[in-house]
């Protein structure tokens, strides 16, 4: 509750909307009933005040029988208040947070504009679940006010997470493409490191097509504090950048000034999108599929490869290396969360490769004796050669590194952050779909570079801690 | 018109035509075991390297970009001809690299072999056409200069191991490798600094002698024993036995991998492992020249198939299980197990050859 204390005061200023009036309105009640005092601080009576939400007359919890109706809805009103109060306090905290480590020198106007609103949540699991999210880990679909009922420790406010934010809320100047790509960052449509990268770059064209320089000002000082400092700005929002995006917004900066300050604005504007072309064509495209023949390369007839997840590189480099005629089989262990191991056993038996699935992590040793070699995709690597990746790879790696199998990670540069994690907790995203009241869920883990084998890139194949090398690999070629 | 068109055009074509008969007539396989065949000390990657400069003496090719790809087809079929291309590989990758270079430097003539490949940036020349027949001219004077490095960087490695070994100690060698042979042979003589005169090394050598090895490990022993060094050989099975007098453990090595592990005759894998069981070092003696990019993850983990292990019963007619075993198998030494590296240029870890291959080649 010491976030409440911290935050509130500064927060409630600003924004005089209707939970604060009735936080203030209910407080003596509040403190008169003095049971209710702080609800949400154990689960039990967390989950209850849910249900008091959802239903407030004909609530019938055991302890609540005894009171009378009246009671009832001033309680449930002020469980309601008290939620409320916290929640923003301690959601402010984590956006300050996010926007700081992001991106410095973006927080001032974004943390109070874009907010997220209550009651979009239950449209939202159900977007989600429709878009092939499956819905797990939740209580009664009536308290699935996903984010809103999210209780983050203090010691973990510096974690952000995705967040669905009303169209009508975003700042008017944040382009229809970036709104759009925001929203699927937001809804996990786009989820892959790499394929948010490659929709942010092309979104970002459109923005610069779309860019005309005001009167008096030139395209290489304006563009990016005033156009593309907003987009990303609300990108963050939505969704936590990735590191690629975060290279990769650093590389469109410094490109974007150094454009001639003499050039016409169509002359700078094409030569933008040109290097964005190139961007996209030499970093990803011609990387994944040099990274696919390479990773392929490793897949031996007899093997047994075991993936966890599903990962459209570690796909591409099995669909390859079945395509060239290696006989090999694949034994996927799936995210009990998130289960689109499932996709990826799909298309691989339909192209007639043999495929062992396992849901969770059940019998995971047994899998790996089993197993000769095992694929990651990264979603970026520290430059200490931790891999972060899908929750969970880490216990993957492990078990495969006790067992001796050897571990490969397929990853373009891109993904490749300057910065370092020993821990899991430093760089992390929480799940905003599957966590409670009681519990949240961090999505990504690191693992550290003496369990991984071998990192596949497109420079080459190294050891996961020659990732700095790489870096300054790829320094020099700039 | 017509005739004068056509004429143009044939004369175009049988000029293209000439220069590709040239190129296709050029059997860069021939060349490559012809000379190692002419050359007993040369190794295989520099073996590679000259074969593909003689091979751009019988190019006429003008552009830098045909060169290059042309050079790549010839690497494809020099490694597609052999059963085992990784040292040959890295040799050819060097080569290519070198040649990217070169190009992308000024001073391409003052470039000059291995060391050419340090990446230092510079922007292309105005006209890189003509850097291009720069370089391919130095190639083609100085083309015995690889092979002469080659040799020398042999002596370098001697230099540069000897202060690694020290008088009363027993070394530990397999493999017949003539980069240690050499090593072991300088140190045990006095060599001189020019300011200083470095006393000949007390050693003995415990050499383990692999039956498939037979030849080159005799001749290694003998004249080892020739330069006056205590030479004991034993039997490959009796290395576990005979660890516990060992100090320190040297091989050599056909290839470095891009993670600072080797590739070496079968047999130096279960030697490090042993060694390492032991707590004893193990050295690698190896030029810089045998550093690549390939990055085996386990002992299968190459590009062609050994057939060493085969299994069948009497009672399966199947042939297929008979397949005959690759000649001069090679395993792979991962770095953990490698204390360091007697290269020409310096002493290095396993980590620092991982940088290197990094800048290098990558």
């Amino acid at each position: 509750m010491s976030t409440e204390q911290n935050g509130a005061p500064a927060e409630a200023a600003p924004k005089p909307t209707e939970a604060p009036k009735e936080a203030l309105a209910e407080t003596p009640k509040q403190t008169a009933t003095n049971q209710n005092e702080k609800p949400s601080k154990d689960a039990k009576s967390g989950a209850e005040s849910k249900a008091d939400k959802a239903e407030p007359k004909s609530s019938d919890a055991a302890g609540d029988k005894k009171l009378t109706g009246a009671e009832l809805k001033a309680k449930a009103k002020a469980d309601k208040a008290a939620r409320r109060a916290q929640q923003k306090t301690s959601k402010e905290v984590a956006k300050g947070e996010a926007a700081v480590s992001s991106s410095p020198g973006q927080l001032g106007p974004s943390a109070g504009e874009v907010k997220a609103k209550g009651g979009k949540g239950k449209d939202g699991a159900l977007a989600a679940a429709a878009a092939g999210r499956p819905v797990l880990l939740k209580a009664p679909p009536s308290a699935v006010v996903t984010e809103q009922k999210i209780q983050i420790p203090e010691c973990f406010s510096h974690l952000s997470m995705a967040r669905r934010i009303p169209m009508t809320q975003a700042d008017k100047d944040v382009h229809p493409s970036v709104l759009m790509l925001g929203q699927q960052m937001a809804t996990f449509t786009i989820d892959e490191s790499i394929t948010r990268l490659k929709a942010t770059m092309l979104a970002f064209r459109k923005v610069i097509e779309s860019y005309i320089t005001p009167p008096g000002n030139v395209l290489a000082r304006h563009f990016t504090p005033h156009v593309l400092n907003i987009q990303i700005e609300y990108l963050t929002a939505c969704r936590p950048m990735c590191f690629s995006m975060g290279n990769a917004i650093r590389w469109l900066k410094l490109q974007v000034s150094k454009i001639d300050m003499d050039a016409s604005e169509e002359q700078a504007k094409k030569e933008l999108c040109q290097t964005i072309d190139i961007f996209i064509a030499e970093r990803i495209t011609v990387a994944d599929e040099y990274i696919t023949e390479q990773g392929a390369k490793h897949i031996k007839d007899g093997d047994i490869v075991l993936a966890y997840g599903r990962n459209t590189l570690v796909e591409k480099a099995i669909l390859y290396a079945h395509s060239t005629g290696t006989k090999f089989s694949v034994l996927i262990v799936d995210d009990p969360y998130e289960q689109l191991g499932q996709q990826l056993a799909k298309t691989l038996t339909d192209e007639g490769i043999k495929v062992t699935y396992s849901g969770d992590f059940g019998g995971l040793r047994n899998h790996m004796r089993h197993a000769t070699k095992v694929f990651f995709a990264a979603e970026a690597m520290f430059s200490n050669g931790a891999m972060y990746a899908r929750a969970g790879a880490c216990d993957v790696a492990m078990t495969a590194y006790e067992l001796g199998k050897k571990v490969i990670t397929l990853c373009e540069t891109i993904n490749i952050t300057e910065r370092v994690a020993t821990d899991s907790l430093t760089y992390n995203e929480i799940d905003p779909e599957r966590s409670s009241a009681a519990a949240f869920r961090l999505m990504f883990d690191a693992t550290p570079d003496k369990y991984i084998s071998l990192l596949v890139t497109e420079l080459g194949s190294v050891q996961a801690r020659s990732a700095p090398d790489l870096l300054r690999k790829l320094e020099e070629f700039n | 018109m017509a005739n004068v068109q056509d004429g143009a055009v044939t004369r175009d074509l049988t000029l293209r035509g000439s220069n590709h008969v040239d190129a296709e007539s050029f059997d860069i396989v021939a060349t490559y075991h012809r000379l190692l065949k002419e050359d007993p000390d040369l190794t295989m990657p520099m073996a590679a390297i000259e074969a593909l400069i003689e091979f751009l003496g019988h190019s006429q090719v003008k552009t830098v970009y045909e060169t290059i790809d042309l050079v790549k087809t010839q690497s494809e079929k020099l490694q597609a001809a052999v059963r085992n291309p990784i040292a040959l590989s890295h040799g050819t990758d060097l080569f290519s690299q070198y040649l990217i270079m070169s190009l992308k430097q000024p001073a391409a003539s003052s470039a000059s072999g291995t060391g050419a490949a340090s990446s230092k940036h510079s922007p292309p020349l105005d006209n890189p056409h003509e850097s291009f027949e720069v370089v391919r001219q130095h190639l083609l004077r100085n083309s015995r200069l690889f092979a002469t490095r080659a040799k020398n960087a042999r002596e370098r490695i001697a230099v540069n191991g000897r202060k690694h070994l020290h008088d009363n100690t027993t070394i530990l060698t397999m493999g017949g490798s003539r980069v240690v042979g050499n090593l072991l042979g300088r140190a045990a003589a006095k060599h001189d600094y020019g300011w200083y005169t470095d006393p000949p090394r007390r050693f003995r050598v415990l050499y383990a002698v692999d039956p498939a090895l037979e030849a080159e490990s005799n001749s290694v022993v003998e004249s080892l024993r020739a330069q006056g060094i205590q030479v004991a050989t034993i039997p490959f099975t009796a290395l576990a036995y005979a660890m516990g007098k060992v100090d320190k453990v040297i091989v050599g090595a056909e290839a470095v991998t891009a993670n600072g592990g080797i590739i070496s005759s079968m047999g130096t894998y279960s030697l490090a492992v042993l060694a390492k069981a032991s707590r004893k070092p193990l050295y690698v003696a190896a030029e810089q020249h045998k550093f690549g990019k390939t990055f085996p993850v386990d002992q299968t983990d190459f590009s062609f198939d050994q057939h060493v292990i085969n299994f069948y019963s009497n009672n399966n007619k199947d042939t297929k299980g008979k397949e005959v075993s690759m000649p001069d198998p090679i395993d792979f030494t991962p770095p953990e197990l490698i204390e360091a590296f007697f290269a020409d240029h310096k002493v290095l870890t396993p980590d620092e050859v991982a940088k290197e291959v990094i800048d290098m080649l990558m």
